[in-house]
């Protein structure tokens, strides 16, 4: 029962009013966030590390997962309203939340985006709370060179799904470990790849980083489409913001169903919340009686996929909280932020911080309360922040930009450095390099090099101890078959193709 | 593509830099059976493997014909050439000048690039903006921002 104890005490922290404050202020931030295209949470967590640094963590870390959770809210009023997603993950919303807005239900819309979310999100915290002490204990276990495979099968897996192309993605995966090892190494005090700058002893912060290539890069990109004229125009709420009889019959099987895909691909390291949504939505075209509705206002297209990418946060903390590995680009900022802090995620955070663990995952339930009141009450507010004009928007989000990466260090060398990655970043974008395999291997490049070492240490530097227990081995294998995938996907996608066709 | 090769390009020259960085780390191996060259020389092996895989797509790729340019591509370059230009002039003004007043430089010539002929809403963006954020990141949460020929 000593678990239960903790959870509970959980909720004595998370109630606390101050922690309130900062789980309502990170919820509102990320429902901005959300409704705002251009920004996403990954550069709002990582602007706000800067800002909160003098901060209790516990507090800090409340505001900052309640941004990772809060943008996904807000992400599809952009898609049905716009039909451009606030956030990556609602981009299958933009199909059937759009055409509801041109027929006049732009409300029905909305209100079961904000439902869905809420029941998927709520769902997602349950099984996160259910699932993580379990796992925490079993990854006691884990040595160095546990460690060091599960990190190599999270970065294989992130590198051959997240974008068009596998090797592309290790190229970018390769490259953030490569900039995690300028600095001085820990364990022989060398400075290594400094290039004679002092600033880089200390390494490449990946504040800066993240700031250059979600933030600054972003910003390029937009002002080009205001450059080019491809605004999208702005629909009016219309109808009442709740659904009918019938529409709530019909979404319930997408919610629950949605949730579930949701927490599971959330779990799995690479897929994130974007693949989640797109299952969700090709499964409930599948199941659906009315399968030529989708794509022209089905209120099931909306539902699912916006209750999946929300289950989905709720499962992509499982691994980050219980192993200390990340599985994507959000949460790897994520972990960034705990770093900062001083604190590791993993096993060992469940037994030595309770507090903090069970007060983060209880202020996702008030989160996600306070998030269904913001999504559909109050939702006719958010949407006047899309009135403001993206060429002031843009400018003043580099300027945003500006005072977190200065913010951290007081140095002008970290300001070239986001302006470097935001042109790096969009040179990336247009020649199909992922961004977030890069962040992952940034954040977890000093852990994987340090348990590499350690493990080899242990060994007498003999690389058998990378194939000495059932879970290295395990690992490796996933690793290899992570790699593998991508040439049996396009045969899938060929096979989805011809069937929407 | 032509993209694809340049990207081929850069992975191995890539490569070699980093493998001849390596070697220039001097190392001391006490107690420590790798030391600070052994992971390294692990990713630039990767980086080399990464190569060997993206000429692999690029064979297999070779049949496909390359999507047509998208219309207006130089303007691109031009904004995005333009944008950083003067994002490094706001960045090497950012200490000499101070925050508020390389920050409304800054935009005032965005804005009125980006969202032209609306005066008012953008020079009280650009004013307001700075001064604001100033006060409160300095005053509020302790984060200092450079000060520059401002006396506050």
């Amino acid at each position: 029962m000593d678990t239960l104890t903790h959870i509970l005490n959980g909720f004595a922290v998370c109630l606390q009013p101050i922690n309130l404050w900062y789980t309502f202020l990170g919820v509102f931030l990320g429902t901005i966030v959300g409704v705002l295209p251009g920004i996403g949470p990954s550069a709002t967590i990582a602007l706000l590390i800067p800002v909160t640094f003098g901060m209790n963590p516990t507090s800090a870390l409340i505001m900052m997962a309640g941004v990772f959770y809060g943008t996904k809210y807000g992400g599809s009023t952009t898609a049905i309203l716009i039909r451009t997603p606030g956030e990556a993950a609602s981009v299958m919303t933009t199909l059937d939340g759009y055409e509801m807005a041109r027929k006049g239900r732009a409300g029905a819309a909305l209100a079961v985006s904000a439902i869905g979310s809420f029941i998927a999100g709520t769902l997602g915290v349950v099984a996160l709370t259910i699932f993580a002490l379990p796992l925490a204990s079993m990854a006691l276990k884990f040595g160095p060179a546990e460690y060091f495979t599960l990190m190599l099968f999270a970065m294989t897996a992130v590198a051959s799904l997240t974008g068009k192309s596998p090797a592309k993605g290790l190229l970018a995966t390769l490259l953030g470990l490569m900039i995690a090892t300028i600095g001085i190494d820990l364990q022989s005090g060398q400075p290594r790849y400094t290039m004679g700058i002092a600033e880089f002893q200390d390494g490449v912060g990946f504040v800066v980083v993240v700031v250059g290539m979600f933030a600054v890069s972003e910003v390029l990109r937009g002002l080009v489409d205001i450059q080019r004229g491809t605004g999208a125009k702005l629909l009016p709420i219309s109808g009442k913001l709740w659904l009918t009889r019938e529409e709530w019959k019909r979404s319930v099987g997408p919610i629950w169903r949605g949730g579930v895909i949701g927490f599971i691909i959330g779990v799995l390291p690479g897929a994130g919340g974007t693949i989640a949504s797109i299952l969700s939505y090709t499964t409930e075209k599948r199941l659906s009686k009315y399968p030529e509705e989708f794509g022209k206002g089905a209120i099931e297209g909306v539902a699912g996929p916006e209750a999946a990418n929300n289950a989905d946060t709720a499962g992509a903390l499982v691994p980050l909280l219980t192993l200390g590995v990340p599985g994507g680009g959000s949460t790897a900022v994520l972990l960034g932020a705990f770093i900062m802090y001083g604190i590791q995620p993993g096993p060992l955070l469940f037994q030595n911080r309770p507090d903090l663990v069970w007060g983060l995952v209880d202020s996702m339930y008030i989160g996600n309360i306070m998030l269904l009141i913001l999504n559909l009450p109050l939702i006719g507010l958010f949407v006047k922040l899309l009135l403001i004009p993206i060429g002031i928007l843009y400018p003043l989000i580099v300027s945003i930009a500006a005072i977190g990466a200065y913010g951290i260090n007081g140095s002008v060398l970290d300001l070239y450095l986001i302006l470097l990655f935001g042109v790096l970043g969009y040179i990336f974008d247009k020649v199909d390099i992922p961004v977030a395999p890069l962040v992952l291997s940034l954040v977890l490049g000093g852990m994987m090099e340090q348990s590499f070492r350690q493990a080899m240490t242990i060994s007498g530097a003999n690389p058998k101890i990378f194939f000495n227990s059932t879970i290295t081995i395990t690992l490796v294998i996933m690793s290899v078959i992570s790699i593998a995938v991508p040439f049996v996907i396009p045969r899938i996608k060929a096979m989805l193709k011809s069937d929407e066709a | 593509m032509m993209a694809d090769r340049i990207i081929l390009g850069v992975t191995l020259v890539l490569a070699a830099l980093y493998f001849w960085a390596t070697q220039q780390i001097p190392s001391l191996e006490i107690g420590d059976p790798l030391g600070p060259k052994a992971f390294p020389r692990l990713l630039g092996i990767g980086l080399l493997l990464t190569a060997a895989l993206l000429a692999v797509e690029m064979w297999k790729a070779r049949h496909e014909k390359p999507a047509p340019a998208e219309p207006g591509s130089m303007v691109h370059y031009l904004v995005v050439g333009g944008v950083a230009v003067w994002t490094w002039l706001y960045f090497y003004s950012f200490e000499p000048l101070g925050f508020i007043i390389a920050t409304v430089l800054y935009l005032l010539g965005l804005t009125g690039y980006f969202n032209r002929g609306k005066w008012i809403a953008n020079v009280s963006t650009a004013i307001l903006f700075p001064v604001f954020t100033y006060l409160m990141f300095t005053k509020g949460l302790g984060v200092s921002l450079a000060r520059g020929v401002l006396p506050f």
